[in-house]
């Protein structure tokens, strides 16, 4: 696989990918704070007509250690390093914490354990050989763990769909890290920004052909059930941040605007898809 | 070893390492047929069709790497693999592939056309295909289909005339005891019943928490309807070729069963 990627990534830049090589050079800021200690790493995948995704990173700078959430697509790898290179003044990663395994979030492990070192991975997997993570510690849904110093709570979470996600909540930061729900598709202008940077808010449009388009079974959903559960998990804890590793990070005060939107959103897949 | 289930199309399994955890939560909910003490297993099955070329559905994880490899040398018997199509993109699912391409450099990678990412798990050089495409082996044809039960978006179905064989991935998945590795479902001395189906939908398909229980059910008997199969080829279960009804009844049963008892664990 990497070798492959590797020979991808040559491809990209010596042939027809040369613009796209460029754009994310320029890119979006080498991180986006949301926190003291909390920054995102924003990378754009482009998926034409005007849509692109997010397949970011965060990391979490605690007292002495760095602790990476997800490690993105080997898509992005050589970007990625020199930002996590940048961003953490040459130290990398101690810590990497998973939402699932699938490959854009976990594509770049190999690279960076040969980079890094050896550093902890945690992934929520029932067996995580199967998903080809025998190193994993494993962290349980609904459990939490110490990583690097930090309480890590692992959600179950409603908008995903691999049996393995876990969704993460960093009590320190209050931030919560998602995937692969509330993600948005935005315009190539709106990448690397934040909710509070977001010149007119997040369009309902984008919040629906997101969620159409990754999460399939939301054809079935029952829209209460399935938004009365998730805003359980808003009440019971503090949020400042919703941080999608597929959409733009929802501050606080902009959750509940994100929260009616996806509601219309969810409502009307189900209305467009009736067996 | 492989088990040939209808003439020329080959069962490979990996059987999983045992799961202690599913047993000990069999155990405290009193699953009627689990006995304490065996071995529970969540099998990766994939499937290699040959007419008169040859097509390997699934690669099964990279923790059964030689597993693959070995049985897919025994059953092509020194024939070529033409095809390995991926159902989707998923470790368990598609974590060989390059391995098996480069043990058989002339074969042709097919997967799933939906969606726009497949750059982001190397398959934009794909053959991609979708709901209408047919693939002729020469005396096996195969159909493939758009999902109706999947996790990654980027997922297919697929159905072969011959055998009347759906392929339907990671729906109509259940766990193992330790002996039961390549039966047919018939050929079980424990019942396969919606017990053990519900205790695997309830772990992968953990969104049938949140769904129209009707509504889903429908899609169950749109999908018997659409597709009439005589046998079925999960990715994750027994295959079944007898009263394949019977065994749609059930997964009706395990809906409403997820969505009123909730997730059941995590895979």
């Amino acid at each position: 696989m990497d070798r492959v990627g590797r020979e991808r990534l040559a491809g990209l830049e010596r042939g027809s990918g040369f613009v796209s090589t460029i754009q994310r050079a320029r890119g979006p800021a080498a991180s986006v704070p949301l926190t003291h200690d909390v920054s995102w790493i924003a990378e754009n995948y482009p998926l034409g007509e005007g849509r692109n995704v997010h397949v970011s990173v965060f990391l979490i700078r605690a007292e002495e250690q760095n602790i990476l959430i997800d490690s993105g697509s080997f898509y992005h790898r050589e970007s990625l390093v020199r930002r996590i290179s940048g961003v953490t003044a040459g130290e990398g990663i101690h810590s990497l914490i998973l939402s699932h395994s699938d490959y854009p979030h976990s594509g770049n492990i190999p690279a960076f354990r040969r980079r890094w070192g050896d550093f902890e991975i945690v992934a929520s997997s029932g067996e995580p050989e199967i998903q080809g993570l025998p190193y994993a510690r494993r962290s349980r849904i609904g459990g939490s763990l110490e990583v690097a110093g930090r309480q890590i709570d692992f959600l179950d979470p409603p908008l995903a769909d691999r049996s393995h996600t876990s969704w993460i909540y960093d009590r320190a930061s209050r931030v919560l890290f998602v995937a692969d729900g509330f993600g948005y598709h935005h315009a190539e202008d709106e990448t690397g920004l934040t909710s509070r940077q977001l010149p007119d808010g997040f369009r309902s449009e984008e919040i629906y052909t997101f969620h159409r388009d990754t999460l399939i079974w939301l054809r079935y959903a029952d829209p209460p059930v399935l938004m009365g559960v998730l805003r359980e998990i808003f009440a019971e804890r503090e949020v400042s941040w919703v941080a999608p590793i597929h959409g733009n990070p929802i501050a606080a005060e902009h959750l509940d605007d994100y929260l009616e939107r996806l509601e219309a959103g969810v409502r009307r897949i189900v209305g467009e898809q009736a067996v | 070893m492989p088990r040939e289930i209808h003439p020329g199309i080959h069962w490979i399994q990996e059987f999983g390492p045992d799961r202690p955890g599913i047993a000990k939560s069999l155990l405290d909910r009193g699953a009627h047929w689990y006995r304490p003490g065996r071995e529970i297993h969540v099998p990766q099955n994939a499937f290699l069709f040959a007419g008169e070329q040859t097509l390997l559905f699934d690669t099964l994880s990279p923790a059964a790497t030689d597993r693959i490899l070995t049985d897919l040398e025994a059953v092509l018997d020194g024939r070529a693999l033409d095809y390995l199509a991926l159902s989707h993109p998923d470790v368990p699912h598609a974590g060989n592939t390059f391995r098996i391409l480069e043990r058989h450099p002339g074969a042709k990678l097919v997967a799933p056309g939906f969606g726009r990412t497949h750059e982001l798990y190397h398959l934009e050089d794909a053959h991609k295909v979708g709901p209408g495409d047919s693939l002729d082996l020469g005396g096996k044809r195969l159909h493939f289909h758009d999902a109706a039960f999947l996790d990654a978006a980027m997922s297919m179905w697929m159905t072969e005339e011959t055998s009347g064989m759906l392929l339907p991935v990671d729906w109509m998945g259940l766990p193992l005891m330790d002996g039961e590795g390549l039966l047919f479902a018939d050929e079980f001395r424990s019942p396969v019943d919606e017990d053990r189906y519900a205790e695997f939908h309830g772990r992968v398909m953990f969104w049938l928490r949140y769904v129209d229980v009707a509504r889903t059910q429908k899609e169950i008997d749109l999908v018997l309807e659409t597709y009439r199969p005589r046998m079925i080829a999960s990715a994750h279960g027994p295959v079944i070729r007898a009263d394949v009804p019977h065994y749609f009844e059930m997964m009706k049963e395990v809906v409403e069963r997820v969505a009123t008892g909730g997730r059941t664990g995590v895979l």
